[in-house]
């Protein structure tokens, strides 16, 4: 009889012991959520601030690209309005002209060659301001990216029942890109217009 | 008469970009933001469109749908469509071919390129 009672007091201290044991883990998990709680909601509140520094950084390289397409379009403008003035020159002046002034010849020659290298190089830097397309194209990944973060810190305060907060009206921009959109190595070689360029020939021929 | 063509981009630089290639060709450009935009523009249009460049990738009306939309009008059917796409792979080509496209170009491309391929569709 006395050996039953204390078999029975020791497992009452047991099971309180233990449940002691699972409320101290409980507060421990509560505080946990408590601390957790700042961090998650901070983390999450920062994610909208890091889109809207990345769409002005897409803005500003837009604008700033805008402005030297405009400046490049006005070079070879001028450069174009050059050689058309040389040939004009050469047009008006006698024929036995540069016969008799081998050094005017040469320098009328030279600015030729130098508008038309210009405005090789004004067509090479157009080609290269494609990189604002591509870079905003990465940019828009990284922002569609960053929401998705966004969203599943919002799903662990839901599921820790945290204050969410007041949700965002801002309506969200549509993305539309390739998360592959790579400037370097898709850049069509020179020999593929050569190729385009002799086929566009014999086609002429053909027909 | 100068050839019109129509430029499908959702990017402004590449819309600005290829319009300027192409008119300093002596193309007449019209230029639109998406598939929609370009559907809008083009049943304003009086004259006829000659060819068509276009992004993939785009909100509201993407090239693929753009380009089958356009293939189901009369006025489209025969013109030639260049994609214009940062998609390398052989499955969006096949893809834009099986909707219509008649040429498929990897962004970042050189102009001259652009242009030699529009002057052998145009030619």
């Amino acid at each position: 009889m006395m050996d039953k009672s204390i078999r029975v007091d020791d497992s009452a201290k047991n099971i309180h012991a233990e449940l002691r044991h699972l409320a101290d883990s409980i507060s421990q998990i509560i505080k946990g959520i408590r601390v957790a709680q700042e961090p998650i909601a901070d983390s999450r509140n920062k994610v909208p601030q890091a889109t809207e520094q990345l769409e002005r950084v897409t803005q500003q390289t837009a604008t700033a690209t805008h402005r030297v397409l405009d400046m490049v379009e006005a070079i070879t403008s001028r450069e174009g309005e050059i050689e058309t003035q040389m040939k004009e020159l050469r047009r008006v002046l006698p024929s036995t002209y540069f016969r008799n002034n081998s050094r005017v010849k040469r320098i009328v020659e030279r600015i030729c060659v130098s508008a038309s290298a210009n405005q090789n190089d004004a067509y090479a830097i157009m080609d290269a301001l494609q990189f604002q397309d591509i870079t905003s194209q990465q940019v828009d990944h990284a922002i569609s990216l960053l929401e998705q973060v966004e969203n599943r810190l919002k799903d662990v305060m839901v599921g820790l029942q945290l204050d969410v907060g007041p949700e965002n009206d801002v309506k969200r921009k549509e993305r539309a890109y390739d998360p592959n959109a790579n400037f370097s190595s898709n850049s069509s070689e020179q020999s593929e217009v050569d190729e385009l360029l002799n086929n566009l020939t014999k086609e002429k021929q053909n027909n | 008469m100068s050839r019109r063509i129509l430029v499908v981009d959702d990017s402004p630089t590449l819309v600005k970009f290829v319009s300027y290639s192409l008119k300093s060709s002596g193309y007449e450009v019209v230029g639109a933001c998406d598939g929609m935009d370009a559907l809008e523009k083009v049943s304003h249009l009086e004259s006829d469109i000659d060819l068509v460049v276009t992004d993939l990738n785009m909100p509201n009306i993407d090239g693929y749908e753009l380009i089958a939309t356009l293939r189901q009008n009369d006025r489209f059917a025969e013109v030639p469509i260049i994609i214009l796409s940062s998609e390398e792979g052989d499955e969006d080509k096949q893809k834009g071919e099986k909707v219509g496209a008649t040429s498929y170009l990897v962004k970042p491309f050189k102009s001259s390129v652009l242009l030699a391929e529009v002057a052998r569709l145009l030619d």
